[in-house]
């Protein structure tokens, strides 16, 4: 069962600068939460901050897990956006998901670890491909591993940074369906950074809207709308749809001046402190 | 042969060395460290100089000033020391420091030959059980960071994300390379470091598909060369460390020769299937 989590007024700076700004939202144990926003909004560093890897300003985060594992790097798998990866060395696919297993004092494997490696190639559909050099295979296929290899630990929250960049649009829609797959079989929680509106909308429960200093929260519906997305920008934005695909679009329209999300019981939530 | 000490002595040493360097070569390589192994080398030499300088055991030097940089580069950041620039400048000075001492040591010329091109024919029981020893602590740290340093390795940004040590990772094999290098200038000598450290790992990574793989063979490839090269020196009186480059080198590019041909092959047996 996945791990929830809860953020509370956080703030982070890096380098001076206020990159996350009171941020608060919870993600419940087993959801699939996609995290959309312009280049330097601060998505990464939110998934860092998670980490632990970058330090709280001010705030609190707290992991609510099953108490079977511990610590966050048992908890939570990671996929980082970019990797470096020599292509000169013909490593196969199933020696680099192993990387990921717990790492204990004893060079060789287990027959629980490399069932481990199995079920993690499994789920990620990367079997077909495990003996054969990563340097070989496609950007699709390797994006399997990196998140199998996230998996290998039997994380409870699997964080995924961009994973479909790069991508062209088959392999993406490929991959994001394994990642909602691994969501739904597993009951892992996945937090996913896309660029992708329409991918995101596709599988994820809930969107975490960021941009510069605003966020907001809630279901497709209620996020990918232009008075939200006007808001969170500060200028014009028009939401559009378009058979089953959305557009998101600057326009000419002047914005509400309200930031809100309108649940479906007719409550209004606001989502940030906004000042225009 | 064999009924020479000395040879006795070199067999035994070089392959102890050998095995050693072929191991840690492979994580030299993937680390993308072969010029800091170079430039430990020429650290090496310095100190042996020095060492001779003083009238102590140059193997002794050697330990001294290649673990005191690894230290300091450990301390300042590996990055700076990958630059050319720097490479070129820490080469040349402590060159410059080695040539000092033994112009002010008494054992100028031979001491200059065996530190610059090894010693491995001259070597004593004190030697080598001084070798077998810092080989043995080299391997068995290789052994039990096996998992750790691999995913440091060959997956820098993934074991970042995974929660590893990595600065305590990457000072802890700096220690262990510098140790490793102090052991093959004896060998080798300092010119000559690559033959062992690099030359094996960089053919066994074309090779094959598993780290440990990689280390079998490499080790292998690297106690070939020095038994060869032992082998022909004493039928030929012409330097073991030239025989040992030839042997490396030749089997060097024969394996990007063989690389060619296989892939060459694959190429023309899909081009053929496709065909029918």
């Amino acid at each position: 069962m996945g791990a929830g989590i809860k953020v509370d007024r956080l703030n982070v700076c890096l380098g001076g600068n206020r990159v996350l700004r009171d941020l608060s939202f919870t993600v419940n144990p087993g959801e699939f939460v996609g995290i959309i926003g312009p280049n330097g909004a601060g998505k990464t560093t939110l998934l860092r901050t998670l980490l632990g890897m970058v330090p709280v300003e001010s705030g609190s985060i707290s992991i609510q897990g099953d108490g079977k594992t511990s610590g966050s790097s048992m908890i939570i798998g990671y996929a980082p956006q970019s990797r470096q990866l020599d292509t000169e060395t013909l490593l196969r696919a199933w020696d680099f998901v192993s990387f990921g297993l717990p790492h204990k004092f004893r060079p060789w494997l287990t027959k629980r670890d490399r069932k481990n490696v199995q079920e993690a190639m499994r789920v990620t559909d990367s079997e077909r491909f495990a003996h054969k050099p990563i340097a070989k295979l496609s950007g699709g296929e390797r994006q399997r591993l990196f998140i199998a290899q996230a998996l290998v630990r039997n994380p409870q929250i699997l964080l995924l940074d961009e994973p479909t960049s790069n991508l062209d649009p088959g392999a993406q829609e490929n991959l994001a369906s394994v990642i909602a797959r691994i969501n739904a079989e597993k009951k892992i929680s996945v937090l996913f950074i896309s660029h992708d509106v329409n991918l995101i909308a596709q599988y994820a429960h809930r969107i975490l809207y960021i941009t510069k200093g605003q966020y907001a929260i809630g279901t497709v519906k209620q996020v990918l709308q232009s008075n939200v997305l006007t808001r969170l920008y500060g200028a014009p934005v028009e939401v559009m749809h378009v058979g089953s695909k959305l557009i998101v679009s600057t326009s000419s329209n002047k914005p509400d001046s309200s930031i809100c999300l309108h649940h479906d019981n007719g409550t209004q939530e606001v989502l940030a402190n906004v000042s225009v | 042969m064999f009924q020479y000490d000395f040879m006795q002595h070199a067999f035994i040493a070089g392959t102890i060395v050998a095995i050693m360097c072929g191991a840690i070569g492979v994580f030299v390589i993937a680390r993308g460290l072969p010029f800091i192994a170079h430039t430990f080398s020429h650290i090496g030499f310095s100190g042996a100089a020095f060492a001779l300088y003083l009238g102590i055991d140059p193997l002794n030097g050697m330990l001294l000033f290649t673990c005191a940089s690894a230290l300091a580069i450990g301390r300042l950041g590996i990055k700076m020391f990958r630059k050319d620039a720097v490479i070129s400048v820490v080469l040349s000075i402590f060159l410059g420091i080695g040539l000092l001492f033994l112009s002010l040591s008494s054992k100028q010329s031979n001491a200059i030959t065996s530190l610059l091109f090894g010693t491995v024919l001259g070597i004593s029981p004190l030697d080598v059980e001084k070798l077998a020893i810092l080989s043995a602590f080299v391997l068995s740290m290789l052994i039990l960071g096996y998992k750790m340093l691999t995913f440091d390795s060959f997956d820098p940004v993934g074991a970042q994300a995974a929660g590893l040590p990595i600065r305590f990772i990457s000072i802890g094999f700096l220690l262990l390379l510098s140790i490793a290098t102090a052991e093959a200038v004896q060998i080798v000598g300092a010119l000559l470091v690559f033959t062992l450290m690099t030359t094996p790992a960089a053919i066994a990574q074309r090779l094959t598909h598993s780290v440990s793989r990689m280390i079998f063979l490499s080790s292998l490839i690297s106690v070939i060369g020095v038994w060869a090269g032992l082998v022909l020196a004493f039928y030929t009186n012409a330097p073991v460390s030239f025989f040992i480059t030839a042997v490396e080198g030749t089997l060097y590019f024969a394996s990007l020769g063989w690389i060619n041909y296989r892939e060459r092959s694959i190429r023309e047996n899909t081009v053929t299937l496709d065909a029918t």
